[in-house]
């Protein structure tokens, strides 16, 4: 019976932290207590930082002038580590060691390929490093395991909770859409970059029901011809770059799209983090209401201003003031005039 | 036709030769002979105006090398190099016509006249029958007579032939040098460069002895062409035997026999 | 009628029906009854009754791409062959100068800095021009070499330099956003081609081409030694300074509106000459008209073939190489 309790005892010390499950099918074991969390990429550090901001280690890339206007100026100036997987490499891990750092964090695709370097990478550091998925479905359960997995599982709750409840409004609107219309998401300055059937670039289509007009094409991003854009003749065209949005108008080639007829082109918002397709983040939320408005405007009666307040508010930890609310929603292509 | 001065040539920064003077006139046939690194390709390439000479002066038919254009030394002095194979494939006609450009214009392409003086120029070597083979399906032999050709067709009045001989079997050297000898009986100058003392008491008139770029002697082949010059020039031991029929020729003595 | 004008006739007539097939086939269904209507009525001016977005397809989106192809097609060509006359290597390419590394490197500073269409497109000319500028005037200045041999070397030189700052660009370049742009702009593609592409690069590529033809029988003796033919009355640096400007010129313009497109330079001029032989005169038309057919062919597949598109680079390899096999195991003449 001693012996027990003692195991008991010494068990409880050692394994403070219950063990967490990342996407990887890894047992994380973190040390028992959390301070120094470094984000492997853009998505884990919006996670981290809506938790815990003061314990994100730093960013992975300096944040520009237009980006740190929406932060506190001590979160704005946290340091540039470089991303340490997913497409381009750029972190020095000594870096990462010397920044003494508890925990690495990564959110994103959660292939076989990511899942070894994760492994390699803790292996080599020592650093327990946790990987979970990246998908907005998936990003409640990110936010509770990674909450947990820092010590901060209150408010990690409260935010997961917030978000699946976001998730669910969105999904009930959809639900009563009649109609569900045929969208082209164009990238690129030509604009003849999309994402295909299941492609990650266009979630935020599949979750709102919207037809993706390239959806013939195999998953993942593709260019594609004018001839097929016109044949497809999308209703609505969504796009990331600006010189392409301008361009729409002018250009006689696009002027046969149903989309340009009817002057509904949009062009995504992209401060601080990109509303509708990378950073592939808890960040495209934002882009969640926003494309639910232009798609489905009865159904979307929502005030777009109060959900981008309240989504800064939470997660990036201020909220904009009435001049960049309006920067940021009066940029010509975001909303319908 | 021909006049060299107090010339000095050699290559930027480094003189291969001084003091080299002598005159070529219409017809006449000079050899220069010397050891290999002597200075005979270095030499001609700057009778053609390919090398800057360092000092002295060269005139061709009363003119300074340097009045002259590119085009205006081809039109007087027809270049026959050593040959080699690295050619593309164009037709023994097309590699003679090349000898015309410094006739056209710069825009030009040859006319049938060009054609006429190539073909021509073909024939008078027996060559006519090659006119449409690739330059590259041709002998050595036959090749070296088409660069002669192609120095033909530019209607020269100073063949200038490097070792013409070199690499051609026993027949085609005697075919090239019968060639040259008829040259210059229609008025063209030749100056062409030897390793074989032979050749210069075969079909030259003057002889020029080129070592470390100096001009040793200058001459009659059967005046300059003697054991002791030629112990000078090649460091080798010979005869020079007159021959019953007339004419000389230069026997090495192997081992001082 | 002669073996070489048989070649050009058959090249003439398979452009043509190329061209008519590239016309009538693509994504969006138009009919060869359907252009020929919107063409008399282009000609002739009076109105027709098809769809807006048949007139769109054909003359701003199709009409463009195929007449492009044709033009980048040639363009490449006509500067492979001067370059391996020039170089007397059978196995040079358009690029040997570092102009499409360079133009690279432009397009890749303007995706990186977020500029439109238009600026890129500039910036990869005026890149291609610049370092072909920069690559000819530093190996003009290393004397006592073989000419040719210090403008290879100096050309693969500053070629890897550039490549390695481009490199450094991808790796600097915002990887969701720009680092795809760059990756497509790199694979190259016509698919983008606008009637204003055409008409800016098609005068370009136009003057490159005139200096060429004019000296189309001049050309003949840069492959000979430096010495041969300068001996036979040729200001050969002269010459080939215009050669590498209007070849750099073509190419340049080419690769602007196209992105990098391999295979086409280093091929064709091979598969023209084992058909008429080396002389510029003769080889020069055949080899741009081989070109354009080629290119032609490929880009019409790499529309066609599926809905997304296919990178004309790949298909140009994957076709080029066993017909070319092909020609070369039946030609009875050498290079």
């Amino acid at each position: 019976m001693k012996y027990g309790f003692v195991l008991f005892f010494f068990s409880s010390v050692c394994f403070s932290q219950a063990p967490v499950v990342d996407a990887t099918g890894r047992e994380i074991r973190p040390p028992a207590k959390v301070e120094r969390v470094y984000a492997a990429g853009p998505p884990a550090g919006l996670l981290v930082f809506a938790i815990a901001p003061d314990k994100l280690t730093g960013w992975t890339r300096e944040m520009r002038p237009n980006e740190a206007q929406f932060f506190d100026d001590k979160y704005a100036r946290l340091p540039e580590l470089g991303r340490l997987t997913g497409r381009g490499n750029t972190a020095n891990v000594e870096v990462i060691l010397r920044a003494r750092t508890d925990l690495i964090v990564d959110v994103g695709s959660t292939g076989a390929t990511l899942a070894s370097l994760a492994a390699q990478v803790q292996e080599q550091t020592k650093i327990p490093y946790a990987l979970f998925d990246g998908r907005m479905e998936a990003t409640p359960a990110a936010l509770r395991s990674i909450g947990k997995l820092m010590g901060d599982e209150p408010t990690a709750q409260n935010l997961a909770a917030w978000y699946e409840g976001q998730l669910k409004d969105v999904k009930q609107r959809v639900a009563r859409a009649s109609y569900h219309p045929l969208v082209y998401y164009g990238r690129g300055s030509a604009g003849l970059q999309t994402g295909g059937r299941g492609s990650i670039n266009v979630e935020i289509l599949d979750f709102l029901g919207a037809r993706n007009a390239a959806a013939e094409a195999r998953a993942g991003l593709v260019t594609v011809s004018f001839e097929q854009v016109i044949l497809w003749d999308p209703e609505v065209i969504i796009t990331t770059d600006p010189n392409y949005w301008a361009s729409v108008w002018t250009d006689p080639r696009w002027r046969a799209v149903k989309a340009v007829a009817a002057k509904r082109v949009y062009l995504s918002p992209h401060l601080p983090f990109g509303w509708f397709d990378f950073p592939p983040g808890a960040n495209r939320l934002l882009g969640l209401w926003w494309a639910g408005k232009l798609l489905y405007p009865r159904e979307f009666g929502v005030d777009l201003r109060a959900k981008v307040s309240e989504f800064h508010r939470l997660f990036y930890h201020r909220e904009p003031t009435g001049a960049q609310l309006d920067a940021l929603l009066d940029e010509p292509g975001v909303l319908p005039k | 036709m021909l006049k060299v001065e107090s010339l000095a040539f050699g290559f930027p920064g480094r003189t291969v030769g001084r003091d080299v003077s002598f005159e070529l006139a219409a017809g006449e046939v000079m050899c220069v002979l010397g050891p290999n690194g002597g200075g005979k390709t270095t030499l001609f390439r700057t009778v053609l105006g390919l090398l800057e000479k360092h000092s002295g002066s060269i005139t061709l038919d009363g003119r300074p090398i340097e009045s002259l254009s590119r085009a205006g030394i081809a039109r007087l002095i027809g270049y026959v190099p050593q040959g080699h194979s690295g050619y593309f494939a164009y037709t023994v006609l097309d590699f003679v016509l090349m000898g015309r450009t410094a006739h056209l214009g710069i825009f030009s392409a040859p006319s049938a006249k060009d054609h006429g003086v190539a073909l021509r120029a073909l024939e008078s070597l027996g060559m006519a029958h090659l006119a449409e083979r690739p330059v590259t399906e041709i002998s050595g032999g036959e090749r070296q007579l088409a660069l002669v050709a192609r120095a033909l067709a530019q209607e020269p009045r100073l063949l200038v032939l490097d070792e013409p001989t070199a690499s051609l079997d026993f027949g085609n050297q005697v075919r090239v040098l019968e060639r040259m000898a008829a040259l210059g009986r229609t008025g063209i100058s030749i100056l062409f460069s030897s390793h074989d003392p032979d050749h210069a008491f075969l079909c030259a008139e003057r002889a020029l002895l080129l070592a470390e770029g100096r001009a040793l002697e200058i001459g009659a082949p059967r005046e300059v062409i003697r054991a002791d010059t030629m112990q000078r020039l090649y460091g080798v031991s010979v005869q020079v035997v007159a021959l019953a029929a007339g004419g000389h020729t230069c026997l090495p003595s192997l081992n001082g026999r | 009628m002669s073996g070489r004008a048989l070649s050009y006739l058959l090249a003439a007539g398979a452009l043509l029906a190329l061209t008519a097939l590239a016309f009538a086939v693509g994504r969006y269904p138009v009919s060869l009854g359907e252009i020929a209507a919107l063409l008399f009525s282009k000609v002739t001016g009076s109105p027709h009754s098809l769809p807006a977005n048949v007139e769109t397809v054909v003359l701003q989106v199709r009409g463009p791409r195929v007449l492009a192809a044709l033009v980048v097609g040639a363009a490449l060509a006509a500067a492979g062959t001067a370059y391996q006359g020039m170089f007397r290597n059978p196995l040079v390419s358009p690029d040997i100068l570092g102009v499409s590394t360079g133009a690279a490197l432009g397009a890749v500073l303007g995706i990186f800095f977020s500029q439109g269409v238009f600026v890129i497109q500039m910036l990869a000319f005026a890149g291609g021009l610049a370092a072909v500028g920069l690559v000819y005037w530093i190996g003009s200045r290393l004397r006592g070499h073989d000419p040719l041999l210090a403008l290879v070397l100096t050309g693969v030189v500053i070629g890897t330099l550039l490549g390695s700052a481009i490199a450094l660009l991808k790796y600097l370049a915002d990887p969701y956003n720009q680092l795809p742009a760059i990756t497509y702009w790199l694979l190259g593609s016509l698919a983008s081609i606008s009637p204003r592409d055409l008409s800016v690069a098609a005068p370009l590529a136009l003057l490159g081409l005139a200096p060429m033809l004019m000296l189309r029988w001049r050309m003949n003796l840069l492959a000979l030694p430096d010495d041969e033919a300068r001996a036979l009355g040729v200001d050969t640096r002269k010459l080939r300074t215009v050669v590498v400007a209007a070849a750099t010129l073509m190419t340049a313009a080419a690769v602007a509106v196209s992105g990098i497109i391999g295979w086409v330079g280093l091929l064709i001029p091979h598969a023209a000459r084992l058909l008429v032989g080396p002389d510029f005169g003769r080889l020069l038309p055949l080899a741009m008209l081989l070109g354009a057919a080629f290119l032609l062919a490929v880009d019409t597949l790499c529309r066609t073939i599926a809905p997304i598109e296919v990178p004309p680079g790949v298909l140009t390899a994957l076709i080029g190489t066993p017909f070319f096999l092909w020609l070369f195991a039946l030609a009875r003449r050498s290079w």
